[in-house]
C-alpha cells in the first residue's frame, strides 16, 4: 500500500547526518508501534524511513557513577525485566508493565515511548485536518472530548500518550539528544513542550536531532516511586489519568516528592503545588485528598472530560498513600 | 476409509487422525444412543485453524488476480454532480473501473464507484484520482437531532417512522389494576460490526459462470441476491466459502463490495479481489442500532404484572433500526400489553442484524425493568421473574413452548452464583467499592430451518463423505457433522470427510439467528440413519442375523447375539458397489407450539465508586437449548458470546461528531473491544433436555442466546451494588461517576 524508502544508518555519526541532510522527509524508525499506523492512516506520509535497529549506540542499560543509563531503543519488554530497573526504579517497571500488551511491550522501545505522537482521535482519523497536522481548528474543543486535556490545553487538547514520560520526570530522568553538531543533555521535564510552544510537535527535537539515552539518576535506597495508571479496559489502553509519585518515604511522611499526571495535559503535568503541600508532614488520607482537589482547582475540563478531574483526584490521593504503605 | 485420499484442506485422513488426541473426553452422557454427541468432542479441523492451513477468504489468490478498492462518500449526504472515472482508467496498470451511483449518496462511506488494477497500491491511487464533483448537503447523525421538527430530512420520507406495533388486551385496565406503577428509559448506543476478518470477496467468471469466494454468512443469499442484481440467473452463479473469521450478522446477505468485485471482474476479464480495510469496516458494514426504550408498567403488591406499555426509538443509520419489543411481548404472563416502536433515520450507514438484533436492547431495557420493580415491591428479583413465568407464548396468551426450560436455568444459575450472597435491597453494599449481584432472562427462536438438505455419500471402500451448502461461522460446523454421522455409523468423528460451504452442495439456509446446527445437524442425522438402514440391511444378510440383530460400532457390524460373528464397515460398504448418496433432509416443524429457547445469566460486579469502574468479577450462563450436540463448541460459544455481550456492556460504542458527521473512533485502539484481562470467571450451565418435537436431534441453536442477556445482567449487578440503574450501555467510568454525582451537580 505504502511506498518508502529504508535507509539503514551503520553508526550514530551516519543516522543524525542522514537526519539532517533528509530534513523534513524522513522520519526515525524504532519499534515502529505507533510510526507505522501513523503511516498506514495516512496521518504522516514520509519518503524514507530511517531504521534505528542497525544503530548500535543506541541499545542497553548499564549503570555508571552517572547513574543507569537506558539505550533509546532499549523495549518495553527489557526495561520491564531489568534487575536494576526492578530493584531501584518500581514506579518505571510499573509504567512499562502498563504499556500496551506483551506483543506491544516485545518491540515497542523506551525511545519511541517518549517521540510517541497523541492519540488524539481528530490527529489519527485522515478526514480531520487539525491543527496538528497543519489546520487551523482543533475539533476537540467543541467536539467529542472525554480523552482530551484538562490542563494545557487551549489551541489544542491532545493528552501526552506516554505511560514512561511521568515515571521517569518523577524519577529526575534526563534525557540525551544528539546531532551532527555534538550532544547535550536535559531533565526529560524540558523535553516535551506544549501546543502553545509548537502546535505540530510534542517535543523540542529539531531537524536533525535524535533521542539516544535515557539517564536516571544513581539509584538510591531511600527513595520510593509508584506510578498508577487508569484505563477504561484491562490491556491495551492509554491513560485516561495515570500518576507517577517518587520520593523519600519516612513513616507517613515524604520529602522531596516529584508528581507528575499523565494522561490529562499535552505534555506530562507536574503539579508543584501539590508536591510542596504533602511534603513533610504526616499524611492523612483526608489531607492528601484535600491537596489533591485543591491542585485540581485550576484543571480546565471540557464539555465532556469533567469525570477526568475526579479521576485524577482520587488518583493521586492512592498513589501517594500507596507510597506510605 | 480411503487412508491416502488427501482432503481439500491438504491433509488425508490419516495425516488429520494421527495429529489428533482421543476426540471425546469422558463426561457425564447426557443421552445413551450417542457416544459422541452430547459430549465434548474436539474440532476435526481445529488443527488446520490454529496452523493457518486453513483457507479463510483473506488468504484466497487467484492466478492472474487484480485488486479492487472502492470510492467512497467522504461526505455524510450530497449530491453527486459530476463523476469522472477517466483519470484512473488511464493510469498505468488499471484494469477498470465501474461507476457504482451517480444520484445521492447519504452517509460517509457509501460507495461511488471502484477500480482494479494489478496491485492494492495502485489501486488505492486510482481511485484517488477519480473526479468526483459533490453538491454538499444538510446531514444529521444523532437520532436525538434526527427527531427535531427541522432536522434535514435523510431520506424522502420524514426521519421518524413507525417500524412496529402491538397491542393485547388494554393497558387502561392493566393500569387500573395495578398497585405499583413505575417508568423508566433505557438506552444502549451503537455497535460497529469487527470481525476479525474484515469483509472481502473474490469474484471470478469462468466460462460464462460467476463465483465467488466471499466471507459471508449466507452463501446462498449472496448467490441469489447478486443474481438479481447482476440480471443472471442464479444457476450460472456459484459462491464459496470455507473458513471464515467471524460473523455477527453484517456478513448475512450480498454487499456492495461484492457486486462491485463481479463488475470490475468482467470488465477487467480477471478474477478481483476486494478486501475492505478496518476503517471501510467501521464505517460501511452495518452495526447494531441505538434503542431508546421507555417501558411503563405496573404490578399487583405480590408482584403480578398488570400491564406493560414499551415505547421504542431506534437509530439505525439510513435503515430501519431493530425491533425490540419481542422478549417484552413474550417471555412474561402479563394481560395487557402495548408496543410502540419508531425508526428515526440519520446520515450513517444502515444498521445490520447483529448478533441477536433487536433482543439485545429489548432485553437490557426489559430486564432493567424488571429488577427496578423488584426493587420498588422489595421483592427478590428473581422471585419477581418466577411469578410471572408462563409456559405459553405472548406472555401466557398465545400456544404452549415445545419445551421450555427456563426454571431450571435459573435454579443451576443461582446455585452457581450464590443468589443469596447478593445485596437484599439494592445499594446497600459497604465501602468505596461495592459489589452486586444481578441476573436476566433470555428468550430467541432459534428452532432451525425445515427443508435443510444434507447429502452422505458412501463409498465402496467405506469412506464418508458428508456435504452441505451450509457455512461454518468458526462454531464448529463440520464437527458436529461428523460426530452425529460417526455415532450412527459407528464411526470416528475424523472418518468423515465434511465438504461444506459451496452453493453447489445441497441448499441450507443462513447461518445467522441459531438455525445452523438445528437446521444442519437434523439432516445429517435423517441421512446417517437411512444409510444405516441400508447398510444394516446388507450385513445382516452376510452374517446371517436379522436386521434388528446389527449394530454398528468400532467400524465393524456386529451381530448382537453373537457378537464375534461380525464384519468391518468397508466389507459392508463395499456390496453397495458404486458411491451410494443417502439424501438427509431437515423435517418441519409440527404445528401448535412455540419453538424458543431459554436462558438466564448472572452477574456479580464490583464497582469503584470513586473511578466508576465496573469490573465484572464473574457470570454464570445457564442455557437451555434442547440437546447439546458437541459440549466444546457449545460451551466455547457462551464464553463468546458473554465476552461480546461484556464488551458491549462496558467498553463498545460509536462515537460520531456530530457537526462533521464522521465518526471518530474507527480504528481498534479506539473503539474499545474487551481484551482478555476484561473477562471474568465464566461458569457455563445447560439444561439437558430433549425438545419432544423440534427435530429429530432435540436440538435448539445456540448462536444468539448467550450474547443476549449480559449487558442487563451486569447493569442489574450494578444496580444491586449502587442502587441506582445505570439505565445506559457501554457502562463507561465517565457515565458511572455522572450517576453517582449528587443531582443539584449534574449538568
Amino acid at each position: 500500500m505504502i511506498h518508502f524508502e529504508l535507509a539503514q544508518p551503520q553508526n550514530l555519526q551516519e543516522l543524525t547526518t542522514f537526519l539532517t541532510k533528509t530534513n523534513g522527509s524522513s522520519t526515525p524508525l524504532a519499534g515502529g508501534t505507533d510510526l507505522m499506523s501513523l503511516v498506514k492512516d495516512g496521518i504522516i506520509r514520509p519518503e524514507v524511513v530511517v531504521d534505528l535497529s542497525t544503530v548500535p549506540e543506541l541499545r542497553g542499560i548499564r549503570k555508571d557513577q552517572v547513574g543507569v543509563r537506558i539505550g533509546a531503543l532499549t523495549t518495553i519488554k527489557e526495561l520491564a525485566s531489568d534487575p536494576i530497573i526492578e530493584k531501584t526504579f518500581p514506579g518505571l517497571r510499573q509504567a512499562a508493565l502498563s504499556i500496551g500488551s506483551p506483543q506491544l511491550r516485545n518491540v515497542g522501545t523506551v525511545g519511541g515511548n517518549l517521540c510517541q505522537r497523541p492519540r488524539c482521535w481528530y490527529f489519527r482519523d485522515p478526514l480531520f485536518t487539525c491543527r496538528k497536522k497543519g489546520g487551523s481548528r482543533c475539533f476537540a474543543a467543541r467536539g467529542r472530548n472525554k480523552y482530551h486535556a484538562i490542563f494545557g490545553g487551549g489551541i489544542c487538547h491532545i493528552v501526552h500518550p506516554s505511560d514512561l514520560a511521568p515515571a521517569l520526570i518523577s524519577l529526575e530522568a534526563k534525557v540525551k539528544i544528539v546531532s551532527p553538531v555534538g550532544e547535550k543533555e536535559m531533565p526529560l521535564e524540558n523535553f516535551f513542550t506544549l501546543p502553545s510552544v509548537s502546535v505540530r510537535q510534542e517535543n523540542i527535537l529539531q531537524p536533525g536531532e535524535i533521542l539516544t539515552e535515557v539517564i536516571l539518576p544513581p539509584p538510591s535506597p531511600r527513595k520510593k516511586s509508584i506510578y498508577l495508571k487508569f484505563t477504561e479496559r484491562g490491556s491495551w489502553d492509554f491513560a485516561v489519568v495515570s500518576v507517577a509519585v517518587s520520593g523519600v518515604v519516612e513513616g507517613q511522611r515524604i520529602t522531596k516528592p516529584r508528581v507528575i499526571l499523565g494522561g490529562v495535559a499535552p505534555i506530562p503535568w507536574r503539579l508543584p503545588g501539590f508536591e510542596s503541600k504533602i511534603e513533610g508532614h504526616q499524611l492523612k488520607e483526608t489531607a492528601v485528598a484535600a491537596a489533591a482537589l485543591e491542585a485540581l482547582s485550576e484543571a480546565r475540563p471540557l464539555e465532556e472530560n469533567r469525570y477526568k478531574v475526579d479521576l485524577a483526584g482520587v488518583w493521586l490521593t492512592r498513589a501517594v498513600l500507596s507510597l506510605l504503605s | 476409509m480411503n487412508p491416502l485420499r488427501p482432503e481439500p484442506d491438504g491433509l488425508t485422513y490419516l495425516e488429520q487422525a494421527a495429529r489428533q488426541e482421543p476426540v471425546a473426553q469422558p463426561v457425564s452422557a447426557p443421552t445413551k444412543e450417542f457416544k459422541y454427541v452430547g459430549q465434548k468432542v474436539r474440532r476435526v479441523d481445529g488443527h488446520l485453524v490454529v496452523t493457518g492451513k486453513a483457507p479463510y477468504t483473506h488468504d484466497i489468490k487467484l492466478e492472474g488476480m487484480a485488486w479492487g478498492k472502492i470510492l467512497r462518500s467522504p461526505y455524510p449526504a450530497a449530491e453527486i454532480t459530476a463523476l469522472d472515472l477517466t483519470p484512473a482508467l488511464s493510469r498505468r496498470g488499471v484494469l477498470a473501473a465501474v461507476k457504482l451511483t451517480t444520484g445521492r449518496v447519504r452517509y460517509i462511506g457509501e460507495p461511488i464507484a471502484a477500480v482494479a488494477a494489478v496491485d492494492e497500491a495502485t489501486a488505492e491511487e486510482a481511485i484517488q484520482s477519480i473526479k468526483v464533483e459533490y453538491k454538499v448537503l444538510p446531514f444529521v447523525v444523532s437520532p436525538e437531532k434526527a427527531m427535531e421538527e427541522n432536522a434535514p430530512q435523510v431520506l424522502d420520507s420524514p426521519n421518524v417512522q413507525k417500524l412496529f406495533e402491538y397491542t393485547r388486551g388494554n393497558i387502561k385496565e392493566g393500569e387500573a389494576q395495578a398497585e405499583v406503577i413505575i417508568e423508566r428509559t433505557y438506552q444502549t448506543s451503537i455497535e460497529v460490526h469487527h470481525p476479525a476478518e474484515t469483509h472481502a470477496s473474490i469474484a471470478q467468471w469462468k466460462n460464462g459462470r460467476l463465483i465467488i469466494w466471499d466471507s459471508t454468512q449466507a452463501i446462498f443469499s449472496v448467490r441469489d441476491q447478486i443474481a438479481r442484481s447482476l440480471n443472471i440467473p442464479a444457476s450460472q452463479v456459484r459462491v464459496i466459502k470455507k473458513y471464515m473469521g467471524g460473523g455477527f450478522g453484517s456478513k448475512l446477505g450480498l454487499n456492495d463490495h461484492t457486486v462491485a468485485a463481479a463488475l470490475l471482474a468482467k470488465e477487467a476479464g480477471r478474477p478481483v479481489k476486494i478486501v475492505l480495510s478496518r476503517r471501510e469496516n467501521a464505517y460501511c458494514v452495518g452495526n447494531r442500532p441505538s434503542s431508546r426504550i421507555t417501558i411503563r408498567g405496573g404490578a399487583k403488591r405480590d408482584g403480578t404484572l398488570t400491564f406493560l406499555h414499551m415505547k421504542n426509538y431506534t437509530g439505525g443509520g439510513v435503515g430501519r433500526g431493530d425491533r425490540c419489543s419481542e422478549p417484552l411481548i413474550d417471555i412474561y404472563r402479563c394481560p395487557h400489553v402495548l408496543v410502540e416502536e419508531y425508526s428515526v433515520f440519520t446520515n450513517t450507514c444502515a444498521s445490520r442484524p447483529t448478533r441477536a438484533p433487536g433482543h439485545v436492547q429489548g432485553t437490557f431495557a426489559l430486564e432493567g425493568f424488571l429488577e427496578e420493580l423488584a426493587a420498588e415491591l422489595k421483592m427478590d428479583p428473581l422471585e419477581l421473574r418466577r411469578k410471572n413465568y408462563s409456559d405459553k407464548n405472548l406472555g401466557d396468551t398465545g400456544i404452549p413452548y415445545s419445551s421450555k426450560g427456563l426454571l431450571e436455568c435459573y435454579r443451576l444459575g443461582a446455585e452457581a452464583i450464590g443468589w443469596n450472597r447478593r445485596n437484599p435491597v439494592p445499594g446497600q453494599a459497604k465501602g468505596k467499592i461495592k459489589r452486586g449481584i444481578g441476573m436476566a432472562t433470555q428468550i430467541w427462536w432459534g428452532a432451525g430451518v425445515p427443508g435443510t438438505v444434507a447429502d452422505l455419500k458412501v463409498y465402496p471402500d467405506g469412506s464418508i463423505e458428508a456435504i452441505c451448502g451450509t457455512q461454518d461461522l468458526g462454531g464448529g460446523t463440520r464437527t458436529y457433522i461428523a460426530a452425529i454421522i460417526a455415532d450412527v455409523l459407528g464411526l470416528e468423528p475424523q472418518d468423515i470427510t465434511v465438504r461444506i460451504g459451496d452453493t453447489d452442495y445441497p441448499w441450507a439456509p443462513s447461518s445467522g439467528g441459531s438455525q445452523t446446527t438445528p437446521s444442519v445437524g437434523p439432516a445429517f442425522l435423517d441421512a446417517a440413519l437411512k444409510a444405516a438402514k441400508e447398510l444394516k440391511a446388507i450385513a445382516s444378510k452376510k452374517l446371517n442375523c436379522p436386521a434388528e440383530n446389527v449394530e454398528i460400532r468400532n467400524r465393524r457390524f456386529i451381530d448382537k447375539s453373537k457378537p464375534e460373528n461380525s464384519l468391518s464397515f468397508s466389507d459392508v460398504a463395499r456390496e453397495l458397489r458404486r458411491v451410494t448418496v443417502f439424501h438427509g433432509e431437515r423435517a418441519g416443524l409440527p404445528p401448535g407450539f412455540a419453538y424458543n429457547s431459554f436462558g438466564a445469566h448472572f452477574a456479580e460486579v464490583e464497582v469503584d465508586t470513586e473511578t466508576g469502574r465496573v469490573k465484572v468479577l464473574k457470570v454464570v450462563a445457564a442455557h437451555e437449548v434442547g440437546r447439546v450436540v458437541n459440549r466444546q463448541t457449545a460451551e466455547s460459544q457462551v464464553v463468546g458470546g458473554m465476552t461480546q455481550g461484556l464488551s458491549a456492556s462496558l467498553f463498545e460504542e460509536r462515537v460520531m461528531d456530530e457537526a462533521e458527521g464522521r465518526c471518530v473512533n474507527t480504528n481498534l485502539h479506539d473503539y474499545k473491544i474487551a481484551t482478555f484481562l476484561d473477562i471474568p470467571e465464566i461458569i457455563t450451565l445447560f439444561v439437558d433436555s430433549i425438545d419432544p418435537r423440534i427435530n429429530n436431534l432435540g436440538s435448539k441453536g445456540l448462536g444468539e442466546p448467550p450474547r443476549i442477556p449480559v449487558a442487563a445482567a451486569i447493569a442489574n449487578a450494578v444496580f444491586n451494588a449502587l442502587g441506582v440503574h445505570p439505565a445506559i450501555i457501554p457502562m463507561t467510568p465517565e457515565r458511572i461517576l455522572r450517576l453517582l454525582r449528587p443531582k443539584e451537580e449534574k449538568p
